[in-house]
């Protein structure tokens, strides 16, 4: 068989090209970010999921696309930050469930509240294992919120480490928070509360 | 003899006042003669906000070093430097915030410190930032909606 001639090849490079520019290529980072989006929208807008009764399964199907690009372990390293170190590995792994569960109870009803609110993704910088992407939610008044992400490339897999909404940092927001209590407090006392809290959320919904 | 004494002592008053006025310009321009202690961190900002060179870096309240420099660079975001006394560490990820003194007050920069092992050495940069935040775009923002 003979292979393709070069003004073929030129053809299909050319193609390609175009291809990508008419899509919106853009790199990695901002893909996944638009494409956890798209799926945690998908999920909103199923009728099936949307029931009430079906509240649990939905946040479940939920938590399981964000944890796929969400570093909570990251997360909650960062905002427990210099108290970290000083946590036994068992500690450590109770301390990101607790984290996790904090963040899912405070924002799994923001996220829910969704009604055809437009993201649109702007521009992205990145070095070889940072990314910072930033979009934008444009709400129903036509108000644009700024929410800018923190991505790290961890063992080929990019992954959010901090979400900076409005130019106000999460991780910071923590970090202070849980600093206050344990300078004022203790760890065990952080502990007691976001278990509290676990069990008040828990009788909500 | 006696007009040999008058000289000198108007000559020694010459000099202390030279003295004074040299050490006075050094403390109020916060110029630093021998070089100075501490070592460089680099952070952009999306907004510089008003730091001006010479306010401070603080860390729980504390001043631990000065900005050096604040300029524009290639993406027209503010790249500030930072000048940390030597004793004290920065984790790469900590988290440089502009904060204002008060409700009118100075800016300075804050930076809570942070877990990680690594610590930013001369010249490397501290890659979590926060702009201040511009009530005044918050509010007009929320208050009247976007056009």
């Amino acid at each position: 068989m003979k292979g393709r001639s070069f003004p073929e090849t030129i053809f299909a490079a050319c193609l390609i090209v175009l291809l990508m520019a008419a899509y919106g290529y853009a790199g990695e980072p901002t893909d996944i970010a638009r494409q956890t989006t798209d799926r945690v929208i998908d999920i909103l807008k199923n009728k099936e999921l949307r029931r009430a009764e079906k509240t649990k399964e939905r946040r479940a199907a939920i938590r399981k696309v964000v944890s796929e690009h969400f570093d909570f372990e990251e997360m909650a390293k960062r905002s427990l930050a210099q108290y970290w170190r000083q946590r036994t590995p068992e500690e450590r792994k109770e301390f990101v469930v607790l984290y996790a569960d904090l963040l899912e109870r405070t924002y799994i009803r923001k996220v829910e509240s969704y009604s055809d609110e437009k993201i649109t993704y702007g521009e992205e910088s990145s070095d070889s294992v940072y990314a910072i992407v930033k979009t934008k939610i444009v709400t129903k008044r036509n108000v644009d919120i700024p929410v800018e992400y923190r991505m790290e490339k961890k063992s080929g897999n990019w992954v959010v480490y901090d979400v900076i909404i409005e130019g106000v940092s999460l991780v910071n927001n923590y970090r202070n928070q849980f600093n206050k209590i344990i300078v004022s407090g203790s760890y065990e006392e952080l502990v007691k509360r976001l278990k509290k809290k676990q069990v008040e959320g828990s009788d909500k919904t | 003899m006696r007009k040999f004494d008058a000289e000198l002592s108007a000559g020694l008053f010459l000099l202390l006042g030279i003295f004074a006025l040299a050490f006075i310009s050094i403390k109020l321009g916060k110029l630093e003669v021998l070089g100075g202690g501490g070592y460089a961190v680099y952070a952009e900002f999306q907004k510089a906000g008003g730091v001006k060179n010479g306010a401070a870096v603080e860390i729980a309240g504390v001043e631990v070093g000065k900005v050096k420099s604040v300029r524009l660079d290639k993406n027209y975001e503010a790249m500030i430097e930072f000048i940390i006394n030597d004793k004290v560490k920065i984790q790469e990820d900590a988290i440089a915030s502009i904060k204002t003194k008060g409700l009118i007050g100075e800016k300075y920069v804050e930076i809570t410190p942070g877990g990680s092992d690594k610590t930013l050495q001369n010249g490397e940069r501290l890659r979590e930032t926060e702009a201040p935040i511009d009530l005044e775009e918050v509010i007009s923002k929320y208050i009247y909606g976007k056009v």
